[in-house]
């Protein structure tokens, strides 16, 4: 509710402060468009973080939270007959974010040492390398004859 | 090996030229050389889609609103183990017991519906051997559910050993390890619902296929 104070709420001088600044400090920090609210954000996620750099509960919910709405706007997006013809650039778009967000933050891969990540990493190259071999020889399959 | 580089992260010693668990390092290589195995299986199916001739095409049996509740529970599940796993080191054993229980519980409500899925399928005559959809449909989503399954029993284990006082956070690593396993199989589950469900769920009868009339 204090970031809705601040973006609306008439301070008496007869300016609305969009959002309210420290313009009275010799060099204000927030002295551009969106005032405090990356300092917000950035506080707001230290929060979720517990402040550590680990994740705490609050940071996972809402990470479940964004799966559960883009699993929703997938669902949604198949249902949309105006839509399916980037159906599948769509639904590669939405998996490799979910596919993100769960390596990174559930599996900790973002927290943890980079020798996991290249391990990962590496197989995924790979594995996405096997894959579009396979769609290449299915597209090419029957060619010339 | 001189003492002075051994280093103990939850209970684990650490011993080794890389700094890093062991179990940990172990699983990380697994799961990459099972990215492997699933990238060739979605490969292999996204290679035969719109290639079979007869029925039942996935128009005929693949049903979303069913396979979307199925992957949010698996979704969920993911959420449930990262707090089992955040509670048994802060060491709020409680909480960490019930959130297992639940992820055991979700595993269980996502294999009830696979299982579903499968009778239904077979029911109306779409088995693997009846053409290529089902020879790589069933094959991908079995070798997924023997994950989830193999995942469950292992849960079950370490909420026995969560119960006889053998897990605690001393020892957290056993349960991170099986997490990485579980988040493992549910992002395999978002390649699926992707790329097998919601893109080829829409496929009928290709160019030259015989339209199917149905189980006989």
């Amino acid at each position: 509710m204090s970031f809705l104070k601040d973006l609306f709420e008439h301070d008496g001088n007869g300016w609305w402060k969009i959002p309210k600044t420290s313009e009275a400090e010799a060099n204000p920090k927030s002295e551009h468009p969106f005032g405090d609210f990356i300092k917000r954000t950035k506080a707001f996620i230290l929060w979720l973080t517990s402040g550590k750099g680990h994740a705490g509960p609050a940071y996972y919910w809402v990470i479940a939270i964004i799966l559960g709405v883009i699993t929703l706007v997938e669902v949604w997006w198949f249902e949309q007959d105006g839509l399916r013809y980037i159906l599948v650039p769509a639904m590669l778009g939405f998996s490799m974010v979910k596919f993100i967000l769960v390596v990174a933050f559930f599996m900790h891969l973002r927290f943890d040492h980079k020798l996991f990540s290249w391990i990962f990493v590496t197989c995924m190259i790979i594995g996405v390398f096997i894959f579009s071999l396979f769609i290449l020889l299915s597209a090419f399959h029957g060619y010339g004859n | 090996m001189s003492s002075d580089n051994i280093t103990v992260h939850h209970g684990e010693e650490i011993n080794n030229s890389t700094g890093v668990s062991n179990k940990k390092l172990l699983m990380w290589a697994f799961l990459g050389s099972d990215v492997m195995f699933f990238g060739t299986f979605i490969g292999t199916f996204m290679a035969y889609r719109n290639k079979s001739l007869n029925g039942p095409y996935p128009a005929d049996t693949l049903d979303i609103p069913i396979t979307t509740v199925s992957t949010f529970v698996l979704l969920m599940s993911s959420l449930g183990i990262v707090l089992a796993l955040h509670y048994l080191k802060e060491s709020r054993m409680g909480l960490a017991k019930l959130w297992l229980f639940a992820v055991i519980i979700m595993g269980l409500i996502f294999m009830g519906f696979q299982v579903y899925e499968f009778a239904h399928f077979a029911h109306i005559g779409m088995t693997p051997q009846v053409n290529l959809f089902g020879t790589t449909f069933f094959t991908l989503t079995s070798l997924h559910g023997a994950h989830v399954s193999l995942g469950i029993l292992w849960l079950i284990f370490l909420l026995y050993n969560e119960f006889n006082g053998n897990l605690t956070s001393d020892n957290a690593v056993d349960l991170e390890i099986a997490g990485l396993y579980w988040h493992f199989v549910d992002i395999v589950w978002i390649l699926i619902f992707g790329l097998l469900y919601l893109i080829t769920a829409g496929d009928g009868v290709p160019p030259g296929g015989i339209p199917w009339e149905g189980a006989h």
